[in-house]
């Protein structure tokens, strides 16, 4: 029981303030706190366990939120079974897509990433403009009809939602680290050869990571598209491909939480200082500069040492912070 | 059938703008073959000539004097980065510097905004002559950017065959540990590397400034295809960018002819396709293996 609780206790905790968060602040930050760190967890995986650092994330956000807009637009009316969809498509792209991309170097990887997120952007605003609508996007936020337990057209009960599907997220990625196949992905990271003389095939193990990373990316993209209602090929837009690196990277790399923290400060910092000046991107780069030269540990990163000596008084971490020395 | 003036204008478009691309790619292909860094900022240097020849345009009603400051000034900011930024992470690992750098270029991105605003702004065309070619009238300004740019690939072989520091350049793309041993002090090939590709990141941004609007997220929008033509060149080599910046180029402007859609798409089909089949790209040579 003692163990059990000792697993959970940091997820709780951590959730616990997301909820006194959604109190103090308002509703709709609130949500796209939660839904963006959804969406960087997948990047996180990826760059802090894996080694890939992705500038493609939102190719799979559209894979996801276009499934489900067309799902909710043409077919149906259930938003549950829209978000299904949406998952299910994300993981049978990232499933095809990967098999190719996973071979590559991991500096390739960014940039064959950002070309299919281009790609992607002009399928949907072009191409396949008949069936998406083009720049008009999908909308179709009346047409969703109302589900009994959590009605997901509400903005109040979709926080709820989305708070339980975040909080699952995290217990599976906090287990995923945890356990042998969490090691493998950290060994393929760090020494791809000997790995491979043990008998793992690092192919399967980053094939893996890449599915389970991008069908998260794509849960976010659904859970976007059941909010706001509404699709448009923006969501995929190259100028904000980099927007989950950047995040991950102010969160803290491999870390936990460094996502929540990061997804937090950014969207905080976006709309309080884009209140105020137009030219937020100036403060989030320098910092980004400034995290990296700093040791590249991000806010999370070098916030946990502090808070496992202050509330275990002994330092779990050695685990976890090996990964922060250095992003391959 | 497509006819003649048509395909002309087309393959003249595709050159001018593959010369700018080849211009702003050389320096990332430079600095990754010797420094292996992945240099987004480039894309700001690029945004600085172009903001720059604006500027100068609108004091003083010449643009290529604006070229000109938009270049010194990109050498200008590329060389403080280079000291405050890159000096300091240059032994860290790739994946590492790129988000340094992509940190430099947003908060780039945000300067700019600040200093010139949202507002996109026009530079107009310095010369407004057209030169008949098969009875097609061509303007002389972009033929006059493919010569610049050419211009540059030779002062570059030139550079790089010629003078003692250009092969030391070329013997550090080889093996930087080997250069070192010889007693030369890389950190210095380093920084002149870096200023050479701020430069003519500058002179592209500001021989493209005419052809289009000056706006902020300017170098953001020409990332992507900037990139491509280094990955499908291969990384850290001249020809390969060369011919790559023309390929890609040509792809764009004949494949608008062809079907409008497919013209911003086509280059990206393309570069993942030579990547799968061949993942260095054309000219990248084996030595590059992390």
């Amino acid at each position: 029981m003692m163990k059990a609780f000792r697993w959970w206790w940091d997820i709780l905790l951590a959730f616990l303030l997301l909820g006194v968060a959604r109190v103090l602040l308002p509703l709709p930050f609130a949500n796209e706190v939660i839904i963006f760190s959804i969406y960087t967890m997948g990047c996180n995986f990826l760059l802090g366990r894996v080694g890939f650092i992705s500038f493609g994330q939102p190719a799979y956000l559209a894979v996801g939120a276009y499934a489900t807009a067309f799902y909710l637009y043409y077919f149906g009316h259930n938003p549950y079974i829209g978000i299904l969809m949406g998952i299910l498509a994300g993981w049978v792209v990232s499933a095809i897509v990967g098999a190719f991309f996973v071979r590559l170097r991991s500096d390739y990887f960014a940039l064959v990433n950002l070309a299919l997120a281009v790609i992607m952007f002009y399928l949907m605003e072009k191409v396949l403009a008949t069936i998406t609508h083009g720049d008009n996007g999908l909308w179709f936020l009346t047409t969703m009809s109302s589900t009994p337990v959590l009605d997901l057209g509400r903005p109040n009960e979709f926080f709820i939602f989305i708070f339980l599907v975040a909080m699952a997220l995290w217990a599976f990625y906090k287990y995923l680290d945890d356990s042998i196949y969490g090691a493998c992905c950290l060994a393929t990271k760090i020494n791809e050869d000997k790995l491979k003389f043990i008998g793992y095939s690092n192919f399967n193990i980053r094939w893996m990571a890449f599915i389970i990373a991008n069908t998260t990316t794509a849960l976010a993209g659904s859970l976007y598209a059941v909010y706001f209602g509404f699709v448009s090929p923006a969501i995929t837009s190259p100028s904000r491909a980099a927007d989950p690196v950047v995040v991950t990277i102010l969160g803290g790399v491999g870390t936990l939480y460094g996502p929540i923290v990061g997804s937090f400060a950014y969207t905080g910092m976006k709309d309080l200082l884009s209140g105020y000046i137009a030219n937020w991107e100036l403060f989030i780069g320098l910092l980004l500069v400034f995290i990296m030269l700093a040791g590249e540990k991000g806010i999370w990163g070098s916030l946990e040492p502090i808070m496992q000596k202050v509330f275990f008084r002994k330092s779990t971490l050695t685990r976890y912070q090996d990964s922060g020395d250095e992003i391959r | 059938m497509m006819d003649t003036q048509l395909l002309i204008s087309g393959v003249i478009f595709g050159l001018s703008i593959g010369s700018i691309y080849f211009l702003m790619a050389i320096g990332l292909s430079l600095c990754f073959g010797l420094m292996r860094i992945i240099s987004l900022d480039q894309l700001l240097y690029y945004s600085v000539g172009a903001y720059i020849t604006y500027t100068i345009h609108f004091a003083t009603g010449n643009t290529w004097l604006g070229v000109l400051g938009g270049m010194a000034a990109a050498g200008l900011v590329s060389f403080g980065v280079e000291r405050f930024v890159y000096l300091r992470i240059y032994e860290r690992d790739i994946a590492f510097t790129m988000i340094a750098s992509f940190g430099i270029l947003f908060a780039g991105v945000g300067a700019i905004k600040y200093v010139w605003g949202l507002v996109p702004r026009p530079v107009p065309v310095p010369i407004e002559a057209q030169v008949n070619i098969l009875g097609t009238g061509i303007p002389v300004y972009r033929l006059i950017v493919i010569g610049i740019s050419l211009l540059v690939y030779v002062g570059i072989w030139l550079f790089l065959n010629r003078s003692i520091t250009g092969k030391a350049i070329r013997a550090g793309i080889e093996d930087v540990e080997h250069v070192e041993g010889l007693g030369v002090n890389v950190y210095k090939l380093f920084t002149v590397t870096f200023i050479i590709a701020g430069i003519l990141s500058g002179l592209a941004g500001g021989l493209h400034a005419p052809l289009i609007m000056v706006d902020p997220q300017m170098g953001l929008e020409v990332l992507a295809f900037v990139f491509m033509v280094v990955i499908i060149g291969g990384l850290g080599s001249i020809k390969g960018t060369l011919i790559s910046a023309f390929i890609v180029g040509q792809v764009i402007s004949l494949g608008s002819l062809l079907y409008a859609p497919l013209a911003q798409m086509a280059p990206f089909a393309i570069m993942l396709l030579i990547l799968l089949i061949k993942p260095t790209g054309l000219y990248g040579s084996k030595l590059l293996k992390r």
